[in-house]
């Protein structure tokens, strides 16, 4: 099965392509404002790279975030309409589960972060890797980098997609052994994966209903709710 | 990774197989608070016109938050489209070309739109035309009222824009005037909030002013003998809370008809005087009114009667067209691909960006 997975919740944008647990391509790319002028372009050169069509493709992957909010709009909008358009499968897999599956192998547990676009702010969740898959341990965090210390725990691997914010995160955890930043990217080929195995057990999504993934209300909406004044 | 080479797809819509007088066009608005999409073939029939309005989301805050109306497009944009190729009785393979409003609006709205047509386009392998959301508006009215003649003066109104321009052609516009500061239907949408008569304000005031007063108050017409086409709302808007601000510490009930009345009479000579004045002076034959404002019946009225006077033909659209839509846009985006105009995949959105000439 050919899966085409793509993500533009960080800083840089991915687009990648599967076949049966085969990497075929994995693009990374900066785009930090002009994201909706590459991603169809790329998506296009990533194809020809791979000698698919886009007709060869059996489902999408799509990730839906957290990250930036006009970002993940990118992505998703392309996404579900790639599949509208193709009438294949797609599924939505989540920016922190594709960093937290690139570290399978570093630690038992990891702590992915990534910049929710202002200031200190940032989305965070902790996995388990192990042999029973990846699974998210706990909510999601939304709040500071300060704050990542207690969510992590000692002895914690951190997994940041945005290089500044690994090094802030380091200033706040202070010296010390107790901890490991990884800096990475949530990547095309990483939700063409996820998706994959997850079209493989025939659980897709129903791709016009898929919608990103903010975790946090819009600054007008927490006012109107009286969360914040 | 090694680099890839980035290709832009271009069509050339000559070698396309169809033909162009039935093209079948799919038009796609997000550029504000409605996510629209319409069938239009021949760039003249309406075969469906989808518009969800997140009016209800909006109006507790009394007027459009952009994040709030960028994440609805987002949620609805596919079934948005869906709905206007199942209702024309059509499916997707009928598509032939897909047009976008891709410049001016609010840029995380505009986004959403952009995304969903480039990916049409490049999935299906159809033409893709990005539009100015204010030709759209002109189109609306080339919809409503084949016998449109060309050249006319159309004044576009609505909550996000008040333009003037000179139609010369088809696709081909010179702009005359614009607001300095609030659009014509912001400063309705204020008033009508300092009333406490609800968003949106253009339909809130238009009836609360029927029971009121033209007369009773005097509120300035700004600019109105200053020798530019340019409008100004925000001045009106601020004499309008000034006025009747004493008028609420006496206890006594607001006579809030007739403020509506009043400020309605202002904002609509205002438009109606200076759209005509130019209509006059460049010798055209009719004007035409858009947008959201453009379905106010006193607005209606004064433009008909003052073109009457002056031996000028009124144009307006369908009320149903008069607000954002997709028809408008797959109208505007027929004539440009009439022109041979198409659009790369690497179509960005401009929100706020000048009318081509
Ligand atoms: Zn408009």
């Amino acid at each position: 099965m050919k899966v085409l997975g793509l993500d533009t919740s960080s800083y840089a944008n991915a687009i990648g392509v599967v076949d049966d647990g085969r990497v075929l391509a994995d693009f990374t790319y900066e785009a930090r404002t002009d994201s909706l002028q590459k991603i169809v372009t790329n998506i296009d050169a990533v194809l020809s790279e791979t000698g698919l069509a886009l007709d060869d493709i059996d489902g999408f992957g799509i990730g839906l975030g957290p990250g930036s909010w006009t970002g993940i709009r990118v992505g998703v909008t392309v996404g579900k309409m790639l599949a509208y358009s193709t009438g294949k499968p797609a599924c939505g897999v989540t920016s922190l589960e594709a960093l937290a599956y690139d570290a399978r192998e570093v630690a038992e547990t990891v702590c992915t972060v990534i910049s929710a676009g202002a200031r200190d702010a940032v989305y965070a969740a902790l996995f388990q890797t192990g042999e029973g898959g990846l699974s998210r341990v706990g909510d999601y965090y939304v709040g500071d980098v300060a704050g990542l210390a207690r969510l992590g725990g000692r002895g914690a691997v951190y997994v940041s997609a945005w290089p500044p914010l690994g090094e802030k995160l380091a200033e706040a955890l202070g010296a010390g052994p107790d901890y490991k930043i990884i800096n990475g990217v949530p990547r095309g080929g990483t939700i063409a994966l996820l998706s994959a195995a997850r079209l493989a057990l025939g659980q897709p999504d129903d791709a016009l209903a898929l919608a990103p993934l903010y975790l946090k209300e819009s600054t007008a909406r927490a006012m109107q709710a009286g969360i914040i004044k | 990774m090694s680099n890839y080479k980035i290709q832009s797809s271009k069509f050339d819509i000559w070698t396309l197989d169809f033909d162009i007088r039935k093209m079948l066009i799919l038009g796609i608005e997000t550029s504000c608070d409605e996510t629209a999409a319409a069938l239009v073939a021949g760039g003249r029939e309406i075969l469906s016109s989808v518009v969800a309005t997140q009016l209800d989301l909006h109006s507790r805050y009394g007027g459009v938050v952009p994040e709030i109306a960028a994440r609805r497009h987002a949620e609805l944009i596919g079934y948005v489209i869906d709905q206007a190729i199942v209702s024309a009785g059509r499916t997707l393979g009928d598509v032939e070309a897909v047009a976008v409003t891709a410049r001016q609006g609010l840029v995380g709205c505009l986004l959403v739109g952009a995304a969903a047509a480039k990916t049409l386009s490049y999935a299906r392998r159809i033409p893709l035309v990005g539009i100015h959301h204010i030709e759209g508006h002109v189109f609306a009215n080339l919809l409503s009222n084949p016998t449109l003649p060309v050249p006319h003066v159309c004044l576009t109104v609505s909550g996000g824009h008040t333009m003037l321009l000179l139609v010369e052609a088809p696709c081909r516009y010179r702009v005359l005037g614009v607001t300095l500061d609030d659009a014509a239907g912001e400063a309705f949408d204020k008033v009508a909030k300092f009333l406490g008569l609800g968003f949106p304000g253009g339909p809130a005031i238009e009836k609360a002013a029927r029971e009121g007063n033209g007369r009773a108050f005097r509120f300035p017409r700004p600019l109105l003998r200053a020798g530019n086409l340019d409008f100004s709302f925000s001045g009106l808007k601020t004499a309008v809370i000034n006025a009747v601000r004493p008028l609420m510490t006496g206890g006594k009930p607001l006579p809030v008809a007739d403020i509506a009345a009043s400020f309605q009479e202002a904002a609509v000579e205002v438009l109606v005087s200076k759209t005509l004045r130019v209509a006059l002076e460049t010798g055209v034959k009719a004007v035409s009114v858009t947008g959201g404002v453009s379905a106010n019946r006193r607005l209606r009225q004064a433009f008909t009667q003052a073109c009457q006077n002056k031996g000028l033909e009124a144009f307006f659209p369908d009320l149903s067209l008069c607000t954002d839509n997709g028809a408008m846009v797959a109208a505007a985006g027929y004539a440009r691909l009439n022109r041979g105009e198409v659009a790369g995949l690497d179509l960005d959105v401009v929100p706020s960006a000048l009318m081509e000439l």
